[in-house]
């Protein structure tokens, strides 16, 4: 077999296929077997928080819409990876000039992360939008609706994804640790969850990385996200506060270019690790740092650069820990 | 003479013997004494390189010199063609073979700095090996001595300094002149005209000439009025000398606009170097908040096209950081070459694989490569560290290549030798300026790719 093998990863392998089998979000589900049964739909945008199923909704409506070979009507792109409006318009137009043989008579476009187009590159969208109506609907999946220009948001229907509950979590968690014969502390899928709150995908990996090390305990779970976030982040702010800039910049850059995690990534870890017991810091200084990692990341996600807004805001600790020693 | 004033006063009034040769004493005397010990045999360096800026004089000094010593001169200079096989036909014969007349004779290699690239092949190994065999003083002239494709010519040469004139020197030269032309000047005016040109003379006497003949007389107010500075590129290490040493908007503004590097270059090296100069933990932080302005105005331009945004960057970078220093003292330091730059291009198979893998994993996770590196791949990393094989199997089962696994589970070499913080201590200068220039060439193409996109 040459195509890789996507089992090895259970978040992959434990994708529900169908809409049948997807546990959570009944509304919605609801409301796309209608429309699988009426072999129409309109344009939709689905929200909601990462791990929800958005894209695993999509692709069981493409699959239970055009049957097993639902992948020759479907074209997914994801616009964090695509360079520009004009790829995606090439892939659209492309892909959508074929009229469709079969029963249905258009083809699904799912673009996902379409919350991280500009404004600008929306628009265009729209424009697609209804010129390829007759031949093609749009799936549009975001994190934030609200990123969403409203024209799109008007033509589309809304399908709002809500974080899972503990208990369906812990639940499904709990059927895969079973399909793979492995052995958990009910205590420590609840971590899982606790860590995760309601993202499956991450859930899962996480339970797939704790069951490397043999019994999925508590210890274990600790250990592999110990592991997979590199304790640099940490560090890194306990140099700056340390006054240590040079040292706390070396590591940001270590982060960046050889773990590849973007200046997004590293600041929203920060702000995780913050309110960590294990960092020593005044509450004060918790809240301090919390508001200051917002305007940082909001400044990254407006199209800053983010070494340069990074090392500012190491500078910005650097003075922080200066003035809080001197008092 | 009607047609004298058509001869360029930088051709007529060049020196005709050493003695009309003004300044640059030190020089001179090595200068001399060195062709001296040729009479005795030839000395262990038998090339000299004469060097310094525009203007001052390298090309003069030899012509005056020969003059001096009755030496024939074999000259080429950067508007020659000057590959391997020209240097071997036109100057070789003339350096190995003793001159027919008897004449002492010198050899004349203008501008070495500018052989180099490609249209000059194989230039300076051949120059290398003609200091070697040569049996007549050969002198080289540069404005950049310490460019890196020069350092064997360097090692080679005795390295002689031209230095910028100074204003007594000049002034009373450009006097010299006027009397002649039979040209009304004022003292305070070619005072200016010195100070604008910043000791470059042959740019003061075109200067002279420009205003004598057109107005008859040179005056401040004429030359206030017409003469401007030359734009002159300033080298990012000056740059940001400037811009910390400004006192006043306007000084600080002219260091960012008279930048060798683009403004994005700019602020590589701010970055690198804020922490280096301003010590004082107040002065960094309001030096990197300017900087941050500075690099959120650069966001709003490139993603709203508006250009009118260009002007603000170049005020943070320039008077908002020449202002951050408050409290920190100036220190003489020597600036760092972007460390981001270096590693950029040192991790770059690295960073390569690690996009390849990602474009891979999210390809079958339905992710952004985005997601797959913020998740998967810290994943694989953390399952790697307790199962070894399983991972393997994983990553295999995903079709990831060996360097891509490797570059995953942290073991790629290119990283992690050159990440870890004792191995990044500061370049040679050499190093740094080599790096420098392949770099700005890199990021001048990219800049230009961005805007004509």
């Amino acid at each position: 077999m040459s195509s890789p093998d996507m089992h090895l990863l259970w978040a992959e392998k434990y994708r529900p296929k169908s809409l049948d089998d997807i546990v959570n979000q009944e509304d919605i589900v609801v409301r796309l077997k209608k429309f699988v049964e009426e072999k129409n739909v309109p344009h939709m945008l689905f929200t909601g928080p990462p791990g929800t199923g958005k894209t695993t909704a999509a692709l069981a409506f493409a699959h239970d819409l055009y049957g097993e070979s639902y992948q020759q009507y479907i074209l997914e792109m994801n616009a964090s990876d695509e360079r520009g409006i004009d790829d995606i318009r090439t892939k659209v137009k492309e892909f959508a000039r074929a009229r469709v043989v079969g029963s249905v008579p258009f083809k699904l476009i799912i673009l996902d992360e379409a919350d991280n187009m500009t404004s600008d590159a929306q628009q265009a969208l729209r424009r697609m939008m209804e010129n390829f109506t007759a031949t093609s609907r749009f799936i549009l999946i975001a994190n934030y609706g609200s990123k969403i220009i409203e024209p799109i948001q008007s033509r589309a229907a809304l399908f709002r994804f809500v974080p899972l509950s503990k208990e369906l979590v812990v639940q499904r968690l709990k059927w895969i640790a079973s399909k793979e014969e492995v052995e958990y502390d009910e205590r420590a899928l609840e971590v899982i969850y606790e860590i995760c709150e309601g993202d499956l995908r991450r859930a899962i990996n996480l339970l797939q990385s704790s069951s490397a090390i043999g019994k999925v305990t508590v210890d274990a779970v600790y250990k592999v996200m110990g592991l997979a976030h590199p304790k640099e982040i940490r560090e890194m702010v306990e140099n700056a506060l340390e006054g240590k800039f040079d040292v706390a910049r070396e590591r940001l850059r270590k982060l960046m270019i050889e773990y590849g995690l973007s200046g997004v990534d590293i600041i929203k870890q920060v702000h995780r690790e913050i309110f960590s017991p294990e960092i020593q810091l005044s509450e004060e200084q918790r809240v301090l740092i919390a508001d200051y990692t917002g305007e940082i990341l909001y400044r990254m996600v407006e199209g800053a650069d983010d070494e340069i807004q990074m090392s500012s805001f190491l500078a910005w600790l650097v003075l922080l820990g200066r003035r809080t020693s001197q008092e | 003479m009607p047609e004298s004033s058509y001869i360029p006063w930088i051709i007529k009034y060049r020196p005709k013997s050493l003695s009309d040769y003004v300044d640059q004493e030190e020089a001179k005397t090595i200068l001399l004494n060195w062709l001296k010990a040729w009479d005795r045999g030839s000395p262990t360096k038998k090339a000299v390189l004469l060097y310094g800026p525009p203007g001052v004089g390298k090309t003069s000094l030899v012509e005056a010199i020969s003059k001096e010593m009755n030496c024939e001169v074999i000259e080429t200079n950067a508007s020659d063609f000057r590959r391997r096989e020209d240097i071997e036909k036109r100057i070789k014969p003339a350096a190995t073979k003793m001159s027919l007349s008897g004449k002492k004779r010198l050899i004349l290699i203008d501008e070495v700095d500018g052989l180099s690239g490609t249209a000059d092949k194989g230039g300076i190994e051949t120059m290398l090996e003609l200091t070697s065999i040569t049996k007549h003083p050969i002198i080289m002239t540069a404005n950049n001595p310490f460019h890196p494709d020069l350092k064997p010519l360097r090692d080679a040469s005795l390295l002689i300094e031209l230095k910028k004139l100074n204003q007594r020197d000049v002034v009373k030269l450009l006097k010299g002149i006027c009397e002649k032309e039979k040209i009304f000047c004022e003292d305070e005016a070619l005072k200016i005209i010195h100070t604008k040109n910043e000791g470059d003379l042959r740019a003061s006497i075109n200067d002279l000439q420009n205003l004598g003949l057109s107005f008859g007389k040179v005056t401040a107010s004429l030359v206030n009025e017409l003469i401007y500075y030359r734009d002159r590129e300033v080298n990012p290490f000056d740059t940001l000398r400037n811009i910390f040493t400004s006192k006043y908007a306007w000084q600080s503004k002219l260091a960012v606009s008279h930048s060798q590097v683009d403004i994005d270059t700019l602020i590589e090296w701010l970055s690198e170097n804020i922490p280096v100069q301003l010590t004082e933990p107040e002065d960094m932080y309001l030096a990197f908040q300017a900087l941050s302005r500075a690099d959120i105005y650069r966001g709003r331009m490139k993603r709203t096209q508006n250009y009118d945004l260009l002007t603000y960057i170049s005020e943070m970078v320039g008077p908002a950081i020449s202002l951050s220093r408050k409290k920190t003292k100036f220190k003489w330091i020597k600036y760092e070459f972007p460390k981001k730059i270096r590693m950029m291009s040192e991790t770059k198979k690295a960073r390569e694989s690690l996009n390849k893998a990602a474009a891979k994993i999210a390809k079958v996770t339905h992710c952004s490569r985005e997601t797959v590196k913020s998740e998967y791949i810290p994943m694989l990393r953390a399952l790697y560290k307790v199962n070894k094989t399983l991972a393997t199997q994983i990553m295999e089962g995903l079709k990831l290549e060996d360097d891509e696994i490797r570059v995953i589970v942290g073991k790629s070499k290119e990283s992690t030798e050159n990440t870890e913080p004792s191995s990044t201590g500061p370049m040679n200068a050499e190093e740094s300026l080599r790096k420098f220039e392949t770099s700005t060439k890199k990021m001048g193409t990219r800049a230009r790719k961005k805007r004509s996109q």
